[in-house]
């Protein structure tokens, strides 16, 4: 039996689907994750989950139970909220334990659980404070530990670290994850981060315009993506129409204007002759040798590597390269495409492509 | 030369402190008369002495309790009202329904009453209606008694309780009362835990404007409440009017405000209401 499963929601707003028969099931313990674009209907479904949305039509269970025409305050889901709306007159151990004081838990218990909770985040000792006090991450476990204390069948998520600073979004991640692991709650996550998805997730789905469009595990989503948007919403993608002009197996060679890509067929066939799209990830691409000669139109520095825009007959493919921290331009002998060299723009350069992805493209 | 001699500061300090002169010389100097007015002549305290006779601490209680039930309703019936306005009515409709709403505060003090004898009276709007829709055989007596009055007070300061809470309705945050449906919250809980908390501020200050105004006014108890029940402000028009007697009204209106001073610091005792004001 699944903690959650939805069977084709359907909300429109003044006739606007903004969710659009979506369907999915999440197993007890697992960190899932809905992402998308702002826009694609995820926030309205979280809202849905919640209660406190009702669905034009579809059905929500929570552990094989049809809670669809519940309000929030019957269901046993709680969120926490993009803007964590901590309560400001409560101090933190009366945020944390509303929820029990609700549902008639009574204080030797209460008290102990609101302590287990804060321990849980990190945070035992801090009961007696006013949330105002706190900082953004301290709060950010508060408005966790008050939605997580309840025990929920599913704890909902809507974007809460946007709000943080890079260094802490990285550790509130971390910490969202060893938090779901040690609290064994399913986690339903909702954002536009799909950095931050891929990297806590168990299974991730992809929303656009108010559908599922992809769902699996991140690494799968990542290294097969099913259509263009995937590809290129999670991660770096380069796309590139063409025409199938062999097919042998599992191989497939598709024609481009930047020249001829290997891919893998999936289990869909083509046949030559097929137009067909295919993503190259900049990890696919190597520098030197390979069938491909571009001239390098841009470079960015990133760090321990170094990313140049390559333009191959009017298609720029993305290459990277891992910097030798020792080269500089100023000690750097030759410009031969040697690592630890940087590129230069106007340099000509050669490429291979280990592996493209046939990609459904879903603007035909 | 200091920054302080400069012609400027010299000017910044006058435009400043002029203004709050006057205010200072407005508020205080006409209170410092009536004191020195109620404990004369020669220092004796034989106004005050009468003003705790039975007859005059009776008014006094009755007004008090007169100005805490009608800010009581008052607060009750606008609780709903800004609720509404601030967080449910369409955007577009909400400026007119504020302005329905304190239309009242546009017309005159003593019509607004006379408009409640026009409907309450023996052959006013509500009896005719009652009688000639066959309800009633003869009209009812529904003027000059607490019901009348407190339907005048009400209608006349609610407009003013109403704009208060308003502002304190408008800047509750609507985000708090989803997370306390979330966390299990009925309706009457979010009114406690939530909306009440929240709103404190507003509901003080309205009743901080409304109060001593209800507990001191005369007119509406003249106009609309009943002869038998006399409150504080007949009496010291009559001491300062037909008596003439200065010191004796003014003594009584010294321990009036001394009574709704003490009554409102009552109020400010509840250690809930203490943490709500404190934010001020």
């Amino acid at each position: 039996m699944h903690a959650l499963a939805v069977d084709g929601l359907h909300k429109s707003f003044d006739g606007d689907p903004a969710v659009d028969d979506i369907s999915l099931t999440v197993p007890q313990g697992e960190f899932f994750s809905l992402i998308g674009p702002s826009g694609c209907g995820k926030t309205t479904t979280l809202r849905m989950l919640a209660g406190l949305l009702t669905p034009d039509a579809g059905r929500v269970m929570l552990n094989g139970e049809d809670v669809t025409d519940r309000p929030a305050r019957e269901r046993e889901t709680n969120t926490v909220f993009q803007d964590l709306v901590l309560f400001p007159h409560m101090t933190v151990a009366e945020n944390v334990g509303y929820g029990l004081a609700r549902s008639g838990v009574t204080d030797p218990e209460r008290g102990q659980r609101v302590d287990d909770a804060l321990a849980l985040v990190k945070l035992a000792g801090f009961g007696d404070r006013d949330p105002a006090d706190l900082s953004g991450g301290q709060r950010q476990r508060v408005a966790l530990a008050r939605a997580l204390v309840n025990d929920p069948t599913v704890l909902l998520l809507d974007e809460p670290l946007a709000s943080l600073d890079r260094t802490l979004r990285d550790e509130m991640q971390a910490e969202f994850r060893r938090i779901q692991r040690d609290s064994d709650t399913t986690f339903l996550y909702v954002t536009h981060d799909q950095e931050s998805a891929m990297s806590m997730s168990d299974t991730v789905a992809v929303m656009r315009d108010g559908r599922i469009v992809n769902a699996g595990p991140p690494r799968q989503l990542y290294t097969d993506p099913q259509t263009q948007f995937v590809a290129s919403f999670l991660g770096d993608a380069t796309l590139l129409d063409g025409e199938v002009t062999r097919h042998a197996g599992p191989d497939v060679v598709v024609k481009t204007d930047a020249g001829p890509l290997r891919a893998d067929a999936d289990a869909a066939s083509y046949a030559v002759g097929d137009t067909v799209t295919v993503a190259v990830r900049p990890e696919a691409v190597t520098l030197g040798g390979g069938g491909l000669t571009g001239t390098v139109v841009d470079i960015a520095y990133k760090g321990f590597y170094e990313e140049a825009a390559v333009d191959c007959n009017g298609t720029e493919l993305v290459v990277r390269r891992e910097r030798n921290t020792a080269a500089t331009p100023e000690n750097a002998t030759s410009a031969d495409g040697g690592t630890g060299v940087p590129f230069r723009v106007g340099e000509t350069v050669t490429l291979g492509v280990d592996r493209a992805i046939l990609v459904e493209n879903e603007r035909r | 030369m200091s920054v302080a001699d400069t012609p400027g500061r010299v000017r910044d300090w006058l435009i400043a402190g002029s203004p709050v002169l006057l205010a200072l010389a407005l508020g205080v100097f006409p209170l410092v008369t009536l004191f020195v007015e109620s404990i004369g002549p020669g220092l004796g305290g034989e106004n005050y002495a009468e003003v705790l006779s039975p007859l005059y601490r009776g008014a006094l209680l009755y007004s008090i309790g007169v100005g805490v039930g009608v800010t009581a309703v008052c607060l009750a019936v606008a609780y709903p009202i800004t609720y509404w306005i601030a967080h449910r009515c369409p955007d577009r409709y909400r400026l007119v329904a504020l302005v329905a709403v304190t239309l009242p505060l546009w017309l005159n003090y003593v019509v607004l009453n006379y408009a409640w004898v026009w409907i309450l009276a023996r052959g006013g709007v509500v009896n005719r209606i009652l009688v000639g829709s066959g309800v009633l055989d003869s009209s009812l007596d529904l003027l000059y008694n607490n019901v009348s009055m407190g339907i005048g007070f009400v209608y006349i300061y609610l407009p003013y309780v109403v704009l208060t809470m308003y502002v304190s309705m408008e800047r509750l945050d609507y985000r708090l009362i989803t997370a306390a449906r979330d966390l299990g919250a009925s309706d009457y809980r979010v009114f406690l835990d939530i909306v009440l908390p929240r709103t404190l501020p507003g509901a003080a200050a309205a009743t901080l404007i409304v109060y001593a105004r209800i507990a001191g006014a005369f007119a509406t108890p003249e106009i609309l409440g009943s002869p038998g029940n006399i409150m504080i402000a007949r009496l010291v028009v009559q001491a300062f009017r037909q008596y003439t007697n200065y010191g004796f009204a003014a003594a009584l209106s010294f321990v009036f405000l001394l009574l709704v001073l003490g009554s409102l610091a009552l109020g400010a005792l509840s250690p809930r209401v203490r943490r709500e004001l404190r934010q001020w």
